[in-house]
């Protein structure tokens, strides 16, 4: 592409046309620029238009483009074509920065971006006089090119703030400070003179901060990494200079706006920043500044006022303090008497204050309200700040700031006595105090679990917490209300157990309140309540304890549901699930109405799943309903089915895939509850479960095998008999998972379910294609999960077919292959299967071969034999082998793409271990002793002379303890 | 060390191959380019100049007559030093010299510029005239005191073999002054030391200690072997390295604690290098010394002296044993505890090093106490102290058993440890992010990962934790993430979740669990 005339006109119509809201126009429009893009001078026509279209958007839209294209483009990846010419490269360089400089504000900023991208690649080797070009416009006393200058120079330096210590970034550093430092502090002096003699003209002061601004940041990335030579030097001018900024005030740049900050409140924020790093990396040399800074930023903390557009100074200057005052060597900064005094009066408690910001928040935000409050993302905010102040106080002088802060408490619950209705905030900051006062260290899962000595806890909650929660009407002073509740939460583990039953009841009366925030708390309070732990590993909180109140409880629960805001609730589900695993079976009675319930709620959120937690805890409530109801009484399981399979088929029928494995987990937990035959309605879904459509996706894998096994477990024969035709589409679904390394072991689980089950017949003619199927997968690609499983699942065949069976089978396949397998993959890998089920049925595989499989003791298979009993003596005997090989090491980044997939196991569908060859042995170490007992007998004299010939000594002497504990000697 | 050195470094350690006890050790200066100020009682000068002040206490000469000097320009003295006169050239070459001792700015390039310098050469070899020599060598001392270009103006002239010849003089007091001068040109870096080491310098030098040296002469001696062990790539020749060791063991036990000091310096430098040279050092027995040095009250002693041990204990496993052997783990507490912030670190740094050996080497740490002060030092330490202190940590719960690393938590470095999760040093925070890992392991294998849970989130660093995941590192913001998603995701009940497998693979075997409430 030239740069010529016609092309400049002809990238201003495809330009034009990329913003045209018809996306058939806009579409080719970019499909050409993109397709043009790697053409020479590309680049530089855009710079041009950028600088010289006579229409503003083109400009601007020249910019954008001109900067994504850098963005996309510039980096030359290795072994990738380089996509932009040299020439243009160094064209763009070459005039990038003036013509930065020159733009417009809008399109400086775009500019700006593609520097720092540029520079990210190219600075300093590639472009050696970025920095003095930069450098030399400082001189110019135009601070909108300085503006730019400076916000380029923010955007190439900030990366020092968080990469790491190395050689070449710090030569890059250095360089930089060489060429940089000094202009940079001479613009600082130079800056803040200006702002002096413009003290009067609000324009330019607005300029001017912002350069104060930059500057203050530029100075936080040019320090970061360790203190530059250049920067000691000359820290009595930056500190003296920057201790000053934090004091100016000048009624021309504060702002009127009260959400966001203005230049002054960013400026000093930055400066504590500064002061913060100082304070933190370079102690030693900034200690003679540090007590300056102290009293200026809490003189700044006690002079600025409530308004949200300071949130981030003051929470930041506070901070700065926390961190100060639990340096030993600052304590004597703080220790003073009327010094804590005033640092609790002034900065803490007016910091507390419930604001009426937070009050919004709390009626028209509740959730966000919450999650704040309740989860701890409240980092930022000013009650946290102050909150960590006290905690960071408390480290030297517990004692004295518990003292100053009961007599606020005090005093401010007088107030609130005095008139409740205006005053009910000075109580809500009293309950704050106290709580920040009193908690050392907080749990989400136990709430407070150190706290302060110095505080009654107990005498606060009986004599100022409780009356607020026996009052009559519970949507009085919600605010209150929700301390009061959050107070029981967090403290629940300090007030004693007599007090927490007294709070029940109210706990359970608020669930009725109107506020969202209150019931909230109140289902909340509720669920940890009941989680809490008594002794002897039961909950602290009995059933019988709560007898009284099930039916209230449970009712208000639901009602708290039909609240406006609250319909899908997560903390009301999640206490309606705790609150029916505590109480068991005393829920019997309300189910018909509380399964009623759950399947309408069901049914109405399956059209628009929006909750993840909701939707979890509602489907573990209706397990729990399940198992709860049907232990008691197991023929209620119908009942169930007949109140969910509607439901259910509604939901498989739309294909809602967020439930669809919560349904296949319900569906096994109401399958395995079946004592007799396989029900009919489960035989008719059966060939829909073997549909691939299911099986592509991740999360369903896990749930439907696991209802396959119940299928499996429940109605081998009638699927032997009447789905005989589906038996390869169940294997086929065993091939699928066995393909991926990321599920083999479900097809495993499925694979072993056949086996067992199964009759033999109904298998027959599949058995050698499934051996075909994991010899290939074993020397395609073998893992030690696979190995594992595999080890399990030929040793269960054993156990179930014999070990003759296992040898021919083996055999037919391949001549020898029994003997391959033994010696190359049982033998040496057997240590390493893993759980206890799996390694009896390994146990009891190996005895069968080592003493009902005549091969192994007349064939050549016989050199193998006393190898296997030392791997099986070792298997009892040695610790497990869990050494991965290398290669396997990050097996699920490239083989489980779905690890991210959602699948929620439910805990309350949880099924019980199975241990298939449970009934037959009982001690497998007794059954190999009697096993080869009962072989010495048959062929007598062959069993010692195989041991003492190739035995180890140890594996012997276990071998003896064996026999000795059976009983029993070998002939 | 580069992102990608940093990244299999880490990978080293998921593997769990056993650590690799060569990455874990750190040599001294990672980073050779430096952003801050050189600490002059970190470390001794490369060069000295003579300033009168510096010369009446250290050799006695008292010649010097002030008022009776003769004030001459510049063109002055070149005219008299190049001309044949010797009584004119040592007038001269004496205004030279006392320019050249000023202590604020002496004109060194105006004397380079005069072209007089391979003259003042010629006169080192002037045995008619031991004021000329004397004189001679004192400015040319100076001027090799100044830049590496001025140590080379004097170099190229020849100055090497000159002053090397007057090291032999009869003279003491030109002999010392010919010490000083190679002092600081050997000062200047690898390649005129061992031009210096080429020309055999060394066998007369040390021929120069003897019991009857003065003090002040063998301070002379000791600074300049100790500029000849100095500086790396190259490191000093071998042979050089064993004919000085032996009088160093000597002069390490002197009473004189500037002669302490720099005999002490040299074996730093010595040290700092790879393990077959620290196996040198360590072969001559000197450790048991160095540590006591390392007690030393004298901050001029202990700081070399401390440098050194923390060099051997980057070296192998049996070198760190001998430093053990010799006593360091006794003397670390109270450095550790030192009010000089360098100290501190540079402590740090050593224990950091042990804490990366085998386990037994930990367990020595462990019951020689160094535990208590590691948590000070973390919590309260200054932060280049805290940062080596972080390192400790990480080591130990690397190469420690499970054990070691329960007693570790329960000396209590979480708190501290968790704490520094704000410090402002990208490298500190996935330090600790890898050592929290460690810990994690360990609680997994004791089955007590809900325990340091609720330790951790007690503590308040689950907080910090999830914040890091917002981190514009990347490798921390993964990091971070990796301990979030393994140990705190979701639900505080873990029962709920499914279980993953060491691959990230739901566990169903583990899973299988028979629930009864």
């Amino acid at each position: 592409m030239e740069l010529s005339d016609a092309n400049l006109q002809t990238l201003t119509e495809y330009l034009n046309k990329t913003l045209d809201p018809d996306p058939a126009v806009r579409r080719p429009a970019e499909k050409f620029l993109e397709s043009v893009e790697g053409s020479q001078n590309y680049p530089l026509l855009l710079l041009t238009l950028l600088e010289k279209s006579q229409e503003n958007v083109i400009k601007v839209c020249a910019s954008v483009t001109f900067k994504n294209y850098i963005k996309r483009n510039w980096r030359i990846v290795e072994d990738e074509p380089n996509k932009i010419c040299e020439s243009d490269r160094v064209a763009i360089k070459a005039h990038i920065v003036p013509l930065m400089l020159s733009s417009p504000e809008q399109i400086q900023k775009q500019l700006s971006d593609a520097i720092s991208i540029i520079g990210r690649e190219d600075f300093p080797q590639k472009w050696p006089d970025l920095l003095t070009e930069m450098v030399d416009r400082f001189q110019s006393g135009d601070f909108h090119v300085i503006n730019g200058v400076l916000r380029t120079a923010h955007s190439l330096f900030k990366r020092y703030r968080h990469e790491f210590k190395s050689n070449e970034l710090w030569t890059e550093i250095k360089l930089v400070l060489d060429a940089f430092a000094l202009p940079l502090t001479n613009l600082f002096k130079a800056t803040i003179e200006l702002c002096s003699t413009h003290a009067n003209d609000a324009s330019a002061l607005k300029v001017l901060f912002s350069s104060l601004i930059l500057i203050a940041k530029l100075f936080y990335s040019l320090n970061f990494q360790d203190l530059p030579e250049f920067f000691e030097d000359n820290m009595e001018t930056w500190m003296t200079n920057f201790h000053s900024l934090l004091t100016l005030d000048n009624k021309l740049v504060q702002t009127d706006d009260e959400e966001e900050a203005g230049l002054l409140e960013l400026l000093k924020s930055q400066i504590c920043d500064n002061a913060a790093l100082y304070a933190q990396k370079y102690d030693e040399e900034f200690q003679p500044y540090l007590p300056r800074f102290v009293t200026a930023i809490w003189n700044l903390l006690v002079t600025t006022g409530q308004e949200v557009k300071y949130d981030l100074l003051v929470s930041n200057a506070i901070q700065f303090l926390a961190s100060v005052c639990e340096r030993p060597h600052y304590k004597h900064l703080f220790e003073d008497q009327n010094t804590l005094t005033s640092i609790c009066e002034k900065v803490i408690v007016p910091n507390m204050e419930f604001r009426a910001a937070d009050e919004e928040a709390f009626e028209d935000n509740s959730e966000e309200y919450i999650r704040r409050d309740l989860e701890g993302s409240d980092i930022d905010t000013r009650r946290r700040a102050a909150c960590d102040l006290v905690r960071g106080l408390c480290k030297f002088f517990e004692g004295p700031v518990t003292g100053i802060f009961s007599g606020y408490v005090n005093s401010m619950l007088q107030e609130y006595a005095k008139n409740p209705s205006v005053n009910w905030k000075h109580k809500d900051a009293a309950i704050y105090l106290v709580t920040s006062l009193a908690s050392k260290a907080q749990t989400q899962k136990h709430g407070i679990t150190q706290a302060n000595e110095l505080v009654n806890l107990t005498e606060f909650f009986v004599n100022h917490i409780q009356p607020d929660l026996k009052s009559a009407s519970v949507n009085e002073f919600p605010v209150l209300k929700a301390d009061g509740i959050k107070y029981i939460m967090i403290f629940r583990n300090q007030v004693p157990k007599e007090q927490l039953l007294v709070s029940i009841p109210l706990l359970i009366n608020h669930l009725q309140a109107e506020s969202i925030v209150v019931h909230t708390y109140a289902a909340h309070a509720l669920e940890r309540l009941f989680t809490m732990r008594g002794t002897n590993n039961t909950t602290l909180i009995t059933a019988a304890e709560m007898a009284p109140f099930v039916e209230v409880l449970l009712t208000n629960l639901f009602k708290a549901l039909t609240l406006p805001g609250s319909s899908e609730n997560e903390y009301i589900m999640k206490a309606i699930m705790r609150s029916f695993s505590l109480l068991q079976e005393s829920i019997i009675p309300y189910i018909p109405s509380v399964i009623t319930q759950l399947t309408q709620k069901l049914l109405a959120v399956s059209k628009n799943p929006s909750k993840p937690h909701f939707n979890h805890y509602m489907f573990e409530s209706i397990c729990l309903s399940i198992r709860i109801t049907c232990r008691a009484n197991p023929d209620a399981v119908g009942s169930f089915e007949e109140a969910l399979f509607m439901v259910f088929t509604e939901i498989l029928r739309n294909d809602v895939q967020e439930f669809i494995p919560y349904v296949f987990q319900v569906m096994s937990l109401l399958l395995e509850m079946h004592k007799n035959e396989i029900p009919s309605s489960y035989m008719a879904l059966f060939p829909h479960l073997l549909q691939p459509v299911l099986w592509e996706r991740t999360g369903n894998i896990p749930p439907l095998v696991r209802l396959l096994q119940a299928y499996l477990e429940r109605g081998a024969n009638t699927i032997a008999s009447a789905a005989a035709d589906k038996i390869p589409g169940l294997l086929g679904v065993f091939q699928k998972l066995i393909a991926s390394k990321a599920n083999d072991h479900q097809g495993f689980y499925l694979l072993n379910s056949i086996i067992e089950h199964m009759p033999p017949e109904s298998v027959d003619q599949y058995r050698k294609q499934i051996f075909i199927l994991l010899f290939q997968r074993l020397q395609n690609s073998k893992t030690t999960k696979f190995i594992k499983s595999f080890l399990v699942f030929i040793n269960l065949y054993c156990v179930k077919y014999g070990a003759l069976a296992l040898q021919e089978i083996f055999d037919s396949i391949q001549p020898k292959m029994f003997g391959m397998v033994l010696e190359k993959i049982i033998i040496p890998e057997i240590q390493k299967v893993s759980g206890q089920v799996e390694k009896k049925i390994c146990a009891v595989g190996i005895t069968k071969i080592l003493t009902e499989c005549p091969p192994m003791m007349d064939t050549e298979y016989t050199k193998l034999w006393t190898p296997l009993l030392q791997a099986l003596i070792g298997l009892f005997e040695l610790p497990e082998d869990d050494t991965i090989p290398d290669e396997e090491h990050f097996i699920d980044i490239e083989d489980t793409p779905g690890y991210q997939t959602a699948f929620s196991q439910l805990a309350f569908a949880g099924k019980k271990e199975h241990d298939p060859v449970g009934q037959m042995v009982n001690n497998p170490r007794i059954h190999l002793a009697q096993s080869l007992h009962k072989l010495s007998t048959a062929c007598p004299g062959r069993v010692p002379s195989m041991l003492s010939t190739s035995l180890n000594a140890e594996a012997l002497q276990y071998l003896q303890g064996y026999l000795q504990a059976a009983s029993v000697t070998l002939l | 060390m580069s992102a990608v050195n940093e990244q299999s470094g880490r990978m080293r350690k998921f593997k769990n191959k056993g650590k690799d006890t060569a990455a874990l050790r750190r040599q001294r200066a990672e980073v050779n380019i430096e952003l801050r100020k050189a600490k002059k009682d970190e470390q001794i000068l490369k060069r000295r100049s003579i300033s009168f002040r510096l010369m009446e206490e250290s050799l006695s000469l008292g010649e010097d007559k002030i008022n009776e000097v003769v004030q001459l320009s510049l063109e002055e003295i070149a005219k008299a030093v190049n001309g044949s006169n010797t009584e004119l050239q040592l007038q001269a070459t004496q205004a030279t010299r006392r320019m050249l001792s000023r202590q604020k700015d002496p004109p060194i390039n105006q004397i380079i510029k005069l072209g007089i310098i391979p003259r003042l050469v010629e006169f080192l070899a002037r045995a008619d005239s031991a004021p000329l020599q004397f004189e001679a060598a004192w400015a040319l001392t100076n001027i090799a005191s100044g830049t590496s270009d001025h140590t080379r103006a004097v170099v190229e002239e020849g100055a090497i073999p000159a002053f090397i010849s007057l090291l032999s003089s009869p003279h003491m007091h030109i002999s010392e002054q010919a010490v000083w001068a190679l002092g600081n040109i050997a000062g200047d870096g690898p390649l005129y030391r061992d031009a210096l080491i080429n020309c055999n310098a060394i066998p007369p030098l040390l021929a120069l200690v003897s019991p009857v040296t003065p003090i002040g002469f063998l301070r002379n001696i000791t600074w300049t072997l100790s500029n000849l062990c100095r500086n790396k790539n190259p490191y000093p020749p071998l042979d050089a390295v064993k004919k000085i060791l032996p009088v160093l063991i000597c002069l390490v036990e002197h009473e004189d604690k500037d002669i302490i000091s720099d005999s002490c310096w040299a074996v730093s430098y010595l040290t700092d290098s790879a393990n077959d040279r620290i196996q040198i050092v360590v072969d001559t027995g000197i450790l048991p010394r160095l540590v006591e040095l390392m007690a030393s009250p004298e901050l001029i002693i202990m700081t070399p002296a401390l440098r050194a041990i923390g060099n051997v204990v980057t070296g192998t496993d049996e070198q760190t044993q001998a430093a053990i052997d010799a006593g360091v783990l006794a003397v670390l507490p109270s450095l550790l505890r030192h009010a000089k912030p360098t100290i501190q670190k540079e402590a740090a740094w050593a224990l950091s090093n042990i804490a990366a050996g085998p386990c037994q080497q930990i367990q020595q740490l462990i019951t020689c106490g160094l535990l208590p002060p590691l948590v000070e030092l973390l919590d309260k330490g200054d932060f280049k102290a805290q940062k080596e202190a972080v390192w400790a940590v990480a080591n130990f719960t690397t190469g420690g058993t499970v054990e070691q690393v329960v007693e570790l938590i329960q000396s209590g470095v979480l708190r501290p440890l968790l704490n520094l999760l704000l410090a402002k040093d990208s490298k500190t925070i996935l330090v600790i992010l890898d050592a929290i890992s460690n810990m994690f392991l360990a609680a997994e294998k004791l089955g007590e990962t809900e325990r340091l849970c609720l330790l951790v989130e007690e503590l308040d660093g689950l907080e910090k934790i999830e914040a890091l995941q917002t981190h514009d590192n990347n490798m921390i913001y993964r990091a971070a993430l990796n301990i979030i998603e393994k140990y705190f995701s979701g639900e505080e009940n873990p029962d709920l979740q499914p279980g993953t497998t060491q691959d990230g693979l739901y566990d169903f075997s583990v899973e299988k669990q028979d629930f009864n409430f």
